[in-house]
C-alpha cells in the first residue's frame, strides 16, 4: 500500500531517506552509530553535483615568468636557488615551527583520544610542530587517569615532550564553555608535569568558540548508558539514536559569545595565564572577519578558523555538508589578517595549504589526515605525511619564485573564469 | 598622587628565604612573635568592626561552587556524597548571600588556592591563607575603601601599643608606619599605575592585573599604603561591578602596602543585577550553570553592596616586616611545595 502511495511523487524524491526516517526517527539525523569513534568524519569534497564545495580548491596556483624574489634569493645564495632553498620555518601563534603545519585538535571520540592520539603527539613532537589538544578531553576522560593510569591529556603531553627538541613547537590546550567546569587550564598551569612547557614558553591555551564540522553547535559524543549516567549531572544527554540503541548522545553547549564576551575572555586568559600563549578557534561563521579582528585586538596570539570542511568528530548529517562558510570564503572575508591566522579543514597535501597561505593564513592544521596517517603507521606515518607535504610546499612555493611561505599572496592564485588576478580583487572577492 | 621616597625605611627583601621544616618552624622565635602580632591584629579587627555594627559569621568551607579566582589559581575538589564540591577559594558568593539577613558582616575566612608554582618565589603567596572578609549592604566603593583604611590604621595602632617589643625584636621600626598613621592614603587609577610602570620601563599590560613585579615596584616607591582603583574588566571576577558610566572599568580597588609588601586588600562594589552577573560570568569564561544556587538567589534579589578581603598573613607580614609570607603562618604551604 505504501508503495502505491509514493508512486505519485516526482522521480528523484528522497523516498528511501524518508523511509529511513519513518523507521528510525531521530537516529537518521546522524551518521550510522556503528561508525562512531572508529571513523573520522567531516565534509566531503564535493556537493554531490561534481562541484568542489570550497572555492579555494578551484583556484589554480599560477607562477609568474618574471621572478624578482628568485633574483633576491640567487644573490643571497650566490647560485641558482632550488626548491630545497625554500625556508619553511614559521612562527605559529608564538611558537617556532620548522613547517607551516600544526597538529589540530581531535576531540574526545575513541579514534581521537586513544593510542592513535598519543602516537600523533609523539610524531608531532618529533617534527617540532605545535600540537593542539582538544576540548572535552578532560571533562570526558578526566585529568588524572583512573587508578593511577596516565590520562589522555597527560599521556599526550608526555609523548610530545619526549620527542620534541629544544625550542621548537608547543602544546596548546583547548577549553570550551563546558570544560570551564573542569578548569582544564588551571589544572595544567599549576601541574609540575607541564612546567617544562611553561619554562620554555611552549604552553598555549586555546579558547574554543566553535568548530567547522558543526558551526553553531557544541561538541557531541556518543556514550554508553552507564557512561552517560556518570556525566549526566554535567552534560545534556539525549536519547536520539533510535529505539534499539544501547547508546545516547551527549550534547555540549557551544557557549554564548558576543563581541564583548570574546574580548573579555581573551583578556581574562592573558591576565590569568601570562606565561601561556593565547589562541582562539572559531567556526566558519558569517561574521568571521569581525570575530577575528576582535580576537587580534584583544591580544590573541593566534586565530584559528576551522572551515566547514573540518572536523574529525561525529556531526549531524545536516551540518556535515550544508552549514557554515567554506574556508576560502572565510579567508576572503578576513582579507589581510591583523595577526597570526591559522586554518584547518581538509588539509593533507600541499596545494590546498599553499592556497590558504596565499590568502593570508600563516599555517595549516592537520586533523583527520594526521589520524589517518598514524593509523597507517603509528611510528612514522605522520612524519612521512608531513615530509611529503613539506616537499610539495617547497616545489610549489619555489615555482612561484618565492622562498618563504610568508611572502605568498593572492597574486599567486587564479580562479578559472573569474579573471581575478589583482591582489585586492582576490582578497575582497 | 602617591607619595614616593627613594629610600624607604624598611622594605621587603628581594629573594625570600625558603621555609624551615615544620617542627623547627613551630618553635622559632620569629613565628612566636608573629603569632602575638597576629592575635593583636585580629583583636583590633574584631573591636573595630563590631564597634561599627558588623556581625562576625563563620564562613563555609566547601560548596558546589566557589570564587573562580584568577591568575591561574585553582580550587581543590572534594567528593561530597558523590558530587564534586569545592574548597573555598574565597567566600565572596556567601558574603553576598548573607546580606539578605546581615547588612554588615565579616568573616575571618580560611581559603585554599592552589596557586601556580611560580608564585612560591613572590614571598606573597600561600596555598592556605586567611582573609578578613567584609561586606556592607548598600555600601559604595568609597565606604569600603574608607573602612579598609580605618581598619589598617586601627591594626597598626593596636600592635604598636600592645606588642611593640615583638615588632622591634623582628627588626621593625615604628617610623616606617608614621606616614601611614599621619594622613589619608593616596590613590591612583589602574591606568595611572600602568602609565607609571611603563615610564619605568616595566612592560605592564593595560588590560591585566598589575603583575607581581610591577606591584612590588610601585609598593617600594611609596611611603604609605595607597589605593589603586578602576581595574579593567577582564582582570577581575564577575562580581566586581562595572562602572555604568565607563564600560570596561570596574568600581573596585586594591590597597597596596608601601615598602615592597604589595597588595593587602582587594575590594569592590558588587554586581547585584541578574542579567549583568550572567553576562559577566560569560565574559570571564564561566559556565553559569554551575552557579545555580547563587543565580537563583540573585534572581530573587540581593542587596547592592561593597566589600573587601584583607589578606591576614599579608597584613601580619607587613606589620612584622618579615621577608616571606610563610614566616607568619604556623603551618605554611608554599605553592608547588608539598608540606605537612
Amino acid at each position: 500500500m505504501t508503495g502505491d502511495f509514493v508512486d505519485g511523487f516526482a522521480a528523484g524524491f528522497a523516498e528511501a531517506r524518508v523511509r529511513d526516517r519513518a523507521r528510525v526517527g531521530t537516529a537518521d539525523a546522524f551518521p550510522p552509530e556503528a561508525d562512531y569513534g572508529v571513523r573520522v568524519f567531516g565534509a566531503g569534497v564535493s556537493d554531490g553535483c561534481g562541484q568542489a564545495q570550497d572555492d579555494l580548491d578551484r583556484a589554480r596556483i599560477v607562477p609568474p615568468v618574471f621572478m624578482p624574489r628568485r633574483l633576491e634569493r640567487l644573490i643571497e645564495l650566490g647560485r641558482e636557488p632550488l626548491p630545497d632553498d625554500v625556508d619553511l620555518e614559521s612562527g605559529i601563534g608564538g611558537f617556532a615551527s620548522p613547517l607551516p603545519l600544526f597538529l589540530s585538535a581531535f576531540g574526545s571520540t575513541r579514534v581521537g583520544s586513544g593510542d592513535l592520539a598519543v602516537a600523533a603527539s609523539r610524531q608531532a613532537g618529533r617534527l617540532g610542530i605545535p600540537m593542539v589538544i582538544g576540548e572535552n578531553t578532560v571533562s570526558v576522560h578526566g585529568y588524572r587517569g583512573a587508578s593511577g593510569a596516565p590520562s589522555v591529556i597527560l599521556s599526550r603531553i608526555r609523548a610530545y615532550l619526549e620527542e620534541a627538541g629544544e625550542g621548537r613547537g608547543g602544546v596548546v590546550v583547548q577549553q570550551s564553555t563546558e570544560d570551564a567546569d573542569s578548569e582544564v587550564w588551571n589544572l595544567l598551569y599549576s601541574d609540575p608535569a607541564v612546567q617544562p612547557l611553561l619554562a620554555s614558553g611552549r604552553l598555549g591555551f586555546e579558547l574554543k568558540v566553535g568548530q567547522g564540522a558543526k558551526p553553531g553547535l557544541g561538541g557531541m559524543t556518543v556514550l554508553t548508558r552507564p557512561e552517560a549516567d556518570r556525566l549526566a549531572d554535567r552534560f545534556a544527554v539525549r536519547d536520539v539514536l533510535g529505539p534499539g540503541s544501547e547508546r545516547v548522545l551527549r550534547c555540549a553547549s557551544p557557549g554564548t559569545f558576543t563581541e564583548e564576551i570574546v574580548r573579555q575572555q581573551l583578556h581574562f586568559m592573558r591576565n590569568n595565564y601570562p606565561r601561556a600563549r593565547t589562541w582562539i578557534k572559531f567556526h566558519p561563521g558569517r561574521d568571521i572577519a569581525e570575530a577575528a579582528a576582535t580576537a587580534w585586538s584583544a591580544g590573541a596570539d593566534a586565530v584559528t578558523v576551522d572551515g566547514a570542511e573540518g572536523g574529525t568528530g561525529w556531526a549531524p548529517t545536516a551540518f556535515l555538508d550544508h552549514v557554515g562558510l567554506p574556508l576560502g570564503e572565510c579567508l576572503r572575508r578576513i582579507g589581510r589578517p591583523a595577526g597570526d591566522l591559522l586554518v584547518t579543514g581538509r588539509m593533507w597535501e600541499g596545494t590546498r595549504i599553499v592556497r590558504a597561505l596565499a590568502l593570508g593564513a600563516g599555517a595549516a592544521g592537520l586533523g583527520r589526515a594526521a589520524l589517518i596517517a598514524v593509523a597507517e603507521d603509528p611510528e612514522r606515518g605522520l612524519v612521512r605525511l608531513a615530509e611529503c607535504i613539506a616537499l610539495e610546499l617547497r616545489l610549489l612555493i619555489s615555482a612561484l619564485g618565492k622562498y618563504s611561505p610568508s611572502v605568498l599572496g593572492p597574486e599567486d592564485l587564479w580562479w578559472p573564469g573569474s579573471g581575478v588576478h589583482d591582489r585586492q580583487e582576490a582578497l575582497t572577492g | 598622587m602617591i607619595q614616593t621616597s627613594p629610600t624607604p625605611l624598611a622594605v621587603a627583601g628581594p629573594t625570600p628565604p625558603r621555609p624551615l621544616p615544620l617542627a623547627e618552624h613551630l618553635r622559632s622565635d620569629t613565628l612566636k612573635a608573629a603569632m602575638l602580632v597576629q592575635q593583636e591584629a585580629l583583636q583590633a579587627t574584631r573591636d573595630l568592626l563590631r564597634g561599627r555594627g558588623f556581625t562576625e559569621l563563620l564562613p563555609p568551607l566547601i560548596g558546589p561552587v566557589t570564587d573562580p579566582g584568577g591568575r591561574g589559581a585553582k580550587a581543590l575538589d572534594v567528593d561530597y556524597y558523590g558530587q564534586r564540591y569545592r574548597l573555598m577559594t574565597s567566600a565572596i558568593l556567601y558574603k553576598q548571600a548573607s546580606l539578605r539577613g546581615f547588612g554588615k558582616l565579616f568573616y575571618i575566612a580560611p581559603n585554599v588556592r592552589v596557586e601556580p608554582p611560580e608564585t612560591a618565589e613572590t614571598g606573597r603567596h600561600l596555598v592556605e591563607f586567611h582573609q578578613i572578609d567584609v561586606e556592607i549592604a548598600d555600601g559604595t566603593r568609597e565606604d569600603a575603601m574608607r573602612l579598609a583604611a580605618d581598619l589598617l590604621k586601627a591594626v597598626v595602632e593596636r600592635v604598636w601599643e600592645r606588642v611593640p617589643q615583638e615588632l622591634v625584636g623582628l627588626g621593625r621600626d615604628r617610623r616606617a608606619f608614621a606616614e601611614l598613621l599621619d594622613g589619608p592614603f593616596d590613590r591612583c587609577t589602574h591606568a595611572e599605575a600602568v602609565g607609571r610602570l611603563r615610564a619605568l620601563g616595566h612592560p605592564q599590560s593595560p588590560d591585566a592585573e598589575i603583575d607581581w613585579t610591577g606591584e612590588e615596584r610601585l609598593s617600594r616607591q611609596a611611603v604609605r599604603p595607597f589605593f589603586v582603583t578602576d581595574y579593567p574588566k577582564g582582570s577581575r571576577g564577575f562580581y566586581d561591578r562595572q562602572d555604568p558610566d565607563r564600560p570596561g572599568v570596574l568600581r573596585n580597588f586594591d590597597l597596596i602596602a608601601h615598602g615592597g609588601f604589595g597588595e593587602l586588600v582587594s575590594g569592590s562594589e558588587r554586581e547585584a543585577d541578574y542579567a549583568a552577573i550572567i553576562t559577566r560570568m560569560r565574559e570571564s569564561g564561566e559556565n553559569p550553570a554551575k552557579y545555580q544556587w547563587y543565580l537563583d538567589m540573585v534572581r530573587e534579589g540581593i542587596p547592592a553592596s561593597a566589600g573587601f578581603g584583607m589578606g591576614l598573613q599579608r597584613l601580619v607580614r607587613f606589620l612584622t616586616g618579615l621577608d616571606a609570607l610563610w614566616q607568619v603562618s604556623a603551618y605554611p604551604k608554599l605553592p608547588g611545595v608539598l608540606a605537612p
